[in-house]
């Protein structure tokens, strides 16, 4: 599922088009481990299918954003909200280790997995102590 | 549509929970809270919603699947319990590597919320997708919305 992370080696000026355009955005809780070759992020986003997310790396910051797509009928009305929102969103600066163009995501009953590979020559090795 | 429940919100967003529940420690604002009130951010986390037929509840608990989580309602509490497993890499193997947040919630939950009186808990259904539950119950019949003809006199 590479083909979800969108590559703008570009930079491009800082435009907050995310804000302006939905001031309401949740941020997703997330873990964020490290192996030996890869970090590894883990974001709740309820709600969120493959289709309405969007994961982005540009000038070095990953942004994941997500709209949450329910099925409700028309004529709700709400009673009680801890979910006011239509969008995930949150971002991360990268480190120059993470070897961007292999960045790879999945997204599973809206827990979105993204593994974040080190660059070969960054990747952990055990420096073996020689006997005297 | 929960979007445009402001009402609820008094805060813009998530990323002034922290803040909001020191002040609401620091300062409690001396009105009663709802006795089963949570703060914000417990998992998983609960919109309701109400049509002229059916109450709908919808339980945003990314990561389980239709069989981690029970749904049960008595009078007009409906309780969810359930069990979110740890991801992968926080196991005991990797649990050597570090560790830089960890803020989703897993382990045992049990949330419970009060939900209007009259609904038929015979009826319900619950349908899941994409890690949201969403939990219909409709009204009793003698409770719904009812449009009264006037009658010519």
């Amino acid at each position: 599922m590479n083909e979800v992370v969108h590559q703008h080696q570009q930079s491009q000026p800082e435009t907050q088009r995310s804000d302006s355009r939905e001031p309401v955005a949740l941020l997703p809780a997330v873990d964020i481990f490290e192996h030996a070759d890869a970090l590894m992020l883990i974001a709740d986003m309820p709600g969120v299918t493959r289709d309405s997310l969007h994961l982005e790396v540009d000038n070095n910051v990953l942004s994941l954003e997500g709209e949450i797509q329910l099925s409700m009928p028309e004529g709700l009305t709400a009673l009680h909200a801890e979910v006011s929102g239509q969008r995930f969103a949150r971002r991360f600066t990268l480190s120059h280790e993470v070897e961007s163009e292999a960045i790879s995501a999945r997204i599973d009953n809206g827990v979105l997995s993204v593994t974040l590979p080190k660059k070969d020559n960054h990747r952990v090795r055990r420096i073996e102590v020689k006997a005297a | 549509m929960f979007g445009d429940l402001k009402r609820f919100d008094t805060a813009p967003s998530q990323r002034l929970d922290w803040f909001r529940q020191l002040i609401d420690e620091v300062f409690p604002d001396g009105r009663a809270a709802d006795i089963r009130a949570v703060p914000r951010g417990s998992f998983p986390m609960i919109n309701v919603a109400r049509s002229d037929e059916a109450v709908h509840v919808y339980v945003f608990a990314a990561g389980l699947a239709p069989d981690d989580l029970s749904i049960d309602i008595q009078d007009n509490v409906l309780t969810l319990r359930g069990r979110r497993e740890p991801v992968a890499g926080n196991d005991e193997q990797s649990r050597a590597r570090p560790v830089f947040r960890r803020e989703r919630a897993c382990g045992e939950f049990v949330r419970a919320i009060a939900l209007p009186d009259g609904l038929d808990a015979e009826r319900a259904e619950a349908r899941h997708a994409n890690g949201v539950f969403e939990v219909v119950l409709p009204k009793r019949e003698e409770l719904k919305a009812r449009r009264i003809e006037v009658q010519v006199a």
